[in-house]
């Protein structure tokens, strides 16, 4: 009889949230493999309902405290489609200015927090921060750009509330603009060096045959619009998400799993959106694409971490192109309240979401649904783990233990914003091995 | 020598105890101590703490005292850092940090302000009470870490 063993994470770490996996194996086949999310389901799609569509932009924020600005710009917009409200061209710079400053502060944290401590073999960020002061002192140092760019929109650095149907409650000063831009120039090169570093460390190869989904602009790279495409042909206006995208609910979490009907599982994030818009990359975001090059031939989420060091360079331009190109002062549009449906699909720093509401003649929510990335990742990080495993089965529990683990955090889960979403079991049946 | 006083906090209720008592403390301190406030201490802690030789934190803090009781919090007594999430990092896991990237200076005293509710906009009477004795209790402290040999390398005694 085949050996049976089992794989546990009762508390995946340096994961957003809390969730665990669980793997059972029998000889050298998977017999159960689930990534469980154990987070409390939150609900907001049911409390939302009745609430004014004004207060949803920052109510939505609260879902998550790395990516507040990606629940603004998906409400907010999903909103004015509702409502038939068009934001002036000021008011579309300054939100990509906005988002740029989330993406920096969530890449970066990531990097060099949760995902830095698996390719230099220690234990937690801290450890990084003590053996690697540079690149963690340069992260720190960038992070706190993009934590500007949302205190000056944001009107304060956490749990920012600037955003309001139509625009923004106030228009940013431009000298503070001018301020930023100024730092943002200086510290481009020190975005470039963050991911120099990155590229000497011991990032694995794990190359998955998934289907890349993100947004696509016909000339910019993808925050606020675009359509949504994928590497196997898909080519959707936002509007048509809900009707190409199903969730299903898995006993095993309270976050949905999500999938493309009839074809299954794929991939959002930053590795989709680079490796889908290569030719949408400012030029030192392009030029940093192209030093690695190689690790985007295939889709890879190993890589993803490369593509998260392009997109905090690709941030910087786009912050610098919203400030310089910035008309002067925005208006924000007036708006009555009417029946109607709105659909709007952003990146995330952690890829697409999408938010479809739909408001009453008072002016109320009666329908809101929130699809995060994390949920429509789940499926396909299962299915890594499933095509990982059979590769490690030969080495040591505790490695297999890691390497799974790691593989997780490629994806940055973001798990309390999934829960509508680790700690790793891997079930071998062998009291000697379930250590 | 560069001293600095550290209000943490955010902007709900009691919670906003140290940034109090930055703000009380800002007119009240010699040329050469330094006031901040500081609202993401998880990240930006260690930034407060850079290039001084002794520094004053002042935060909320819940360890079941009366609201607005202040105390002096031994560094050596805080709780251990969380597991790094990016999502939740206090004073703890700043102060781990800054210590990790060599930015905490070795005179570091901690005051803590027992809070008692934390929404709204506003401090609670007995923790403004609380926030307005801290401030000498820290003028006290400033006083004895100035007066502390610089080789001692531990925490002053209050």
């Amino acid at each position: 009889m085949a050996e049976r063993r089992t794989i546990e994470v009762g508390a995946l770490a340096r994961v957003e949230g809390e969730g665990a996996l669980h793997v059972a194996l029998e000889g050298t086949a998977i017999t159960d493999l689930r990534l469980e999310i154990y987070e409390p389901p939150r609900f907001f799609e049911s409390f939302l309902r009745g609430r004014a569509l004004e207060e949803v932009p920052d109510l939505t924020a609260r879902i998550c405290g790395i990516c507040p600005v990606a629940y603004q710009m998906s409400s907010v917009q999903a909103i004015e489609r509702a409502l038939g409200v068009t934001p002036d061209p000021p008011t579309r710079a300054l939100r990509r200015l906005y988002y740029a400053g989330e993406w920096m502060e969530s890449h970066l944290l990531h990097m060099v927090f949760l995902a830095a401590p698996d390719f230099l073999g220690l234990d937690d960020g801290m450890a990084v921060a003590r053996l690697h002061r540079e690149p963690v002192e340069r992260a720190l140092r960038l992070r706190k750009l993009g934590n500007r760019i949302l205190a000056t929109l944001g009107a304060r650095p956490v749990n920012p509330v600037g955003v309001c149907i139509g625009g923004f409650h106030r228009s940013p000063d431009p000298a503070t603009l001018h301020a930023l831009a100024e730092d943002l120039r200086t510290e481009r090169g020190e975005a470039e060096a963050l991911l120099d570093w990155f590229t000497t460390l011991d990032v694995p190869r794990r190359p998955q045959d998934v289907e890349l989904v993100a947004l696509r602009h016909p000339d910019e790279y993808p925050m606020n619009e675009g359509r949504i495409v994928s590497s196997r042909g898909l080519d959707i206006e936002v509007d048509a998400f809900e009707d190409t995208f199903e969730e299903t609910q898995v006993p095993h979490s309270t976050a949905l799993h999500s999938r493309i009907r009839g074809r299954g599982a794929y991939l959002v994030g930053p590795l989709a959106r680079v490796s889908l818009n290569r030719d949408r990359l400012s030029p030192a975001a392009s030029a940093a694409l192209a030093s690695v090059a190689d690790r985007f031939d295939q889709p890879d989420p190993a890589a993803s971490v490369f593509a998260r060091g392009i997109e905090v360079i690709q941030a910087i331009d786009e912050a610098l192109a919203a400030i310089d190109g910035w008309a002067g002062a925005a208006t924000v549009p007036t708006w009555a309240p009417r029946a109607g449906e709105g659909m709007a699909v952003t990146e995330a720093p952690r890829g697409l979401l999408a938010i479809a509401i739909r408001g009453d003649a008072r002016g109320e929510v009666e329908r809101i649904r929130i699809v995060p990335p994390t949920s429509q990742n789940q499926a396909q990080i299962e299915a890594d783990l499933r095509a990982l495993l059979p590769q490690i089965l030969d080495r040591p529990h505790e490695e297999m233990q890691r390497r799974c683990e790691s593989a997780i955090r490629d994806y940055d889960p973001c798990i309390s914003c999934a829960v509508h979403f680790l700690d790793l079991r891997v079930d071998r049946g062998d009291p000697c091995d379930s250590a | 020598m560069r001293l600095r006083v550290i209000g943490v906090g955010t902007d709900w209720g009691d919670d906003r105890a140290g940034l109090r008592v930055a703000e009380l403390l800002e007119r009240r301190l010699p040329a050469d101590v330094g006031v901040v406030a500081c609202r993401n201490p998880g990240l930006e802690l260690a930034d407060a703490l850079r290039g001084v030789d002794a520094a004053v934190v002042v935060d909320a803090v819940r360890s079941g005292s009366p609201a607005g009781h202040v105390r002096r919090v031994e560094p050596e007594a805080l709780a251990e850092p969380r597991a790094f999430s990016t999502h939740g990092l206090g004073v703890v896991e700043g102060l781990a940090l800054a210590r990790a990237l060599g930015c905490a200076p070795a005179r570091l005293a901690i005051v803590g302000i027992e809070a008692d509710h934390l929404g709204g906009e506003t401090l609670s009477p007995a923790v403004e009470r609380g926030a307005r004795a801290a401030c000498e209790h820290v003028l006290e402290l400033l006083a004895d870490l100035r007066a502390m040999q610089p080789d001692t390398g531990g925490a002053a005694r209050a």
